[in-house]
């Protein structure tokens, strides 16, 4: 059926097709990394390996001097400090350490890697410390880089840096941040007006230990009702023993204008919340609209779905697909009763600072999770020069 | 034995047959004595004939039917315009219905002996009900129409204003107009849009000079109950979206038309009658070329918008 010509014809144009095509991916890499300097963080976290590629934009303003390109995680449970864990948590490094330097292009140098506060305070607390030292060995003979740098972040410093990798210059010394994870919350604030000088504000609740302490609680009754009163009991129990005290003790609602939350959950709910906001890094919210929120998601929970949020999005606000994705996603790694259980605790805190004379503006950040690599990213890309 | 027990028994049921029959004898004779009496108390006159009642009846047949005519003709408009008269309306329909029942049932009955009298007088009653729902009618439609005038000033006046936000888009800008001014305890005023440059902080409509836009009006009110108020800002791009600076400043709020988003929004303390001036910068990244609008809102109200072309 082919002629001669066509047969060789045909394999030619294949490969010019090909190279093409990979060409322009290239190149699209290249253009995304073309107006400033792009780094990349690796950090070991409790749960597994992420990566960040990170944009040095000076003309960013008020989002923060980094643009985040990329954000990228392996799951590999390195806290359980098993072998299959160690092993599956080295090769994930090595993986997206080559991702950065042999794919994206991005100098060594610019490259950093750090064990997180999580991972080293198990450790300790397992005296399991030995695992991280292994770890970071093992890397540097892996990527054959013996001078490398793999950082060990304490709690403070981790909260010092999300504050300055998250919060805005303009915005520095009136804001608490409070970084809600799923075993602990932790942030703080800068009482002083310069960045050396640290307020740490910690709390032993986070979203899943909430959850699963209710869960705990529940007894033969699995339902709905029975896990909103038991939520509220532990809640209760979490704000009288814990909450007002810590929030009292850190002396944070005299200095701060604004509180701003990060996390899962501050990123689930502005999600959910203010669907038309999507493509904003950070939402304003007020006590009242999280209240609503919960109560809404406890009644119909369906009125939070891809299908419903995308259906009733207004005209000419936010890129229905990406919105449809976020929200999909949202609802992967939450489930109703997840959600409500980091609700909970959020608006627990968000309460001690919402006075009837004095109230302050709250915040729920998105994009959390890389806020201390990309200051820590800044930080040291800075020493470097 | 047993045929003295029947007989006692057959006399007995005799008895009481006989016994009945003359208590039914004594009430019908009561019940015909009493309807003589009355058939002789309205008993019309000898002269009266039936052709003469025929003719009354048919007379009367057509002032009812002109006046429940008439009556339709009214209430048709009369319901359609009455809103604060409904219950007055109803109570006035209520009575009406009992007269024309009333009258339905007394030309109706054919008999010679019928009493028109009674008829004649309901009609005329039924004929002053009428005109008194006529006058409430009147009243409804003059202040229907007093309303409808005042409507078409206000919408008039609206889209005067329209036409003059349209023009001095096109011919000058940076003119501004207020939108709903009575239903705001704020007035904004002085409204002021600008793209500048960051080098030195000039302003220009020109595009390509423009790293952000600076906005700027002042906002006065004489309520001295307020002492803390919100002001959002809606900066709206030549594509229709909302300009945002930054997710740090921008956010949501509930209009009567729904959430919209805002570029901006000042919480600020006040007191009565200060003249208060507000100012905003926004970073937007690239500007396009087009209509920018800046839109001032309290309390989900709109209550100042200016228009700023960028070439």
């Amino acid at each position: 059926m082919f002629t001669t010509y066509t047969k060789r014809f045909l394999p030619v144009a294949a490969f010019f097709l090909l190279i093409g095509l990979a060409t322009r991916a290239q190149n699209n890499v290249v253009q995304k990394f073309e107006t400033g300097q792009v780094y990349a963080g690796i950090e070991v976290g409790s749960k597994g390996v992420k990566m960040s590629l990170l944009e040095l934009d000076k003309s960013a303003g008020d989002e923060g001097e980094f643009k985040i390109l990329k954000d990228t995680s392996i799951n590999t449970d390195f806290i359980s400090f098993t072998q299959s864990t160690y092993q599956a948590t080295l090769s994930a490094l090595d993986k997206l350490y080559q991702t950065a330097v042999s794919r994206n292009n991005i100098p060594p140098a610019h490259v950093f890697t750090a064990i997180s506060s999580g991972v080293y305070i198990q450790a300790n607390k397992e005296d399991k410390k030995i695992w991280i030292d292994q770890l970071i060995n093992a890397f540097k003979l892996l990527i054959n880089e013996p001078q490398r740098k793999v950082a060990i972040i304490r709690v403070e410093d981790e909260a010092r840096l999300s504050h300055l990798g998250i919060v805005p210059e303009s915005r520095r010394y009136n804001t608490f941040l409070i970084d809600i994870g799923s075993g602990n919350t932790k942030g703080g604030y800068f009482p002083y007006g310069n960045t050396k000088d640290f307020r740490l504000f910690q709390l032993t609740w986070g979203t899943k230990s909430t959850f699963n302490a209710t869960e705990k609680m529940l007894g033969e009754d699995k339902g709905m009702e029975n896990f909103n009163s038991q939520l509220n009991r532990v809640l209760a129990g979490a704000e009288n023993n814990e909450i007002i005290y810590a929030v009292n003790a850190s002396g944070a609602f005299p200095k701060s204008d604004n509180i701003a939350f990060s996390g899962g959950i501050a990123w689930a709910v502005a999600t959910l919340v203010a669907p038309e906001l999507n493509d904003n890094a950070v939402i304003g919210v007020t006590y009242d609209e999280v209240l609503e929120f919960t109560e809404k998601l406890v009644k119909n929970p369906s009125l939070y779905s891809d299908y419903y949020i995308v259906k009733t999005l207004p005209e000419n606000t936010a890129d229905a697909e990406k919105l449809g994705k976020d929200v999909k996603q949202v609802n992967k790694v939450f489930d109703q009763r997840a959600l409500l259980a980091g609700t909970g605790l959020l608006l627990k805190i968000m309460r001690q600072f919402d006075g009837v004379v004095e109230r302050k503006k709250f915040y729920l950040v998105k994009n959390g999770s890389v806020g201390w690599i990309s200051a820590y990213v800044k930080m040291n890309s800075e020493n470097k020069k | 034995m047993k045929d003295t027990k029947s007989l006692l028994l057959l006399l007995v049921s005799l008895l009481l047959v006989l016994v009945s029959f003359v208590l039914i004898w004594t009430w019908g004779y009561s019940y015909y004595s009493k309807n003589g009496n009355e058939k002789t108390n309205t008993a019309p006159p000898q002269a009266q004939s039936a052709a003469m009642a025929n003719t009354l009846r048919d007379s009367l047949q057509k002032v009812y039917d002109a006046t429940l005519q008439d009556l339709d003709v009214q209430l048709n408009t009369t319901l359609t315009h009455t809103d604060s008269l409904q219950n007055e309306l109803d109570a006035k329909l209520a009575e009406f219905y009992r007269l024309r029942t009333e009258i339905t049932a007394i030309l109706k009955n054919r008999t010679v002996n019928n009493n028109f009298t009674v008829a004649k007088q309901k009609i005329s009653e039924l004929q002053t009900k009428v005109e008194g729902l006529k006058e409430k009618n009147q009243v409804v439609d003059s202040e229907n129409r007093k309303l409808n005038a005042v409507l078409n000033e206000m919408s008039k006046a609206e889209k005067t204003g329209d036409k003059q936000v349209n023009m001095t888009s096109s011919v000058k800008n940076g003119n501004t107009y207020d939108a709903n001014p009575v239903l705001s305890a704020f007035i904004a005023s002085d409204l002021r849009l600008a793209a500048v440059t960051n080098t030195d902080e000039s302003e220009n409509t020109v595009v390509d000079k423009a790293d952000k836009i600076n906005g700027a009006f002042t906002v006065m009110n004489f309520n001295s109950q307020l002492t803390s108020a919100e002001m959002m800002v809606v900066v709206i791009k030549p594509d229709g979206k909302v300009l945002k600076g930054s997710g740090w400043d921008s956010g949501t709020f509930n209009t009567p038309d729904g959430k919209k988003i805002y570029s901006y929004k000042f919480s600020f303390s006040y007191s009565r009658g200060e003249a208060k001036r507000l100012a905003f910068s926004l970073k937007g990244g690239n500007f396009t070329k087009g209509n920018y609008t800046m839109e001032v809102y309290h309390n989900g109200l709109m209550i100042g918008k200016v228009v700023q072309t960028l070439s």
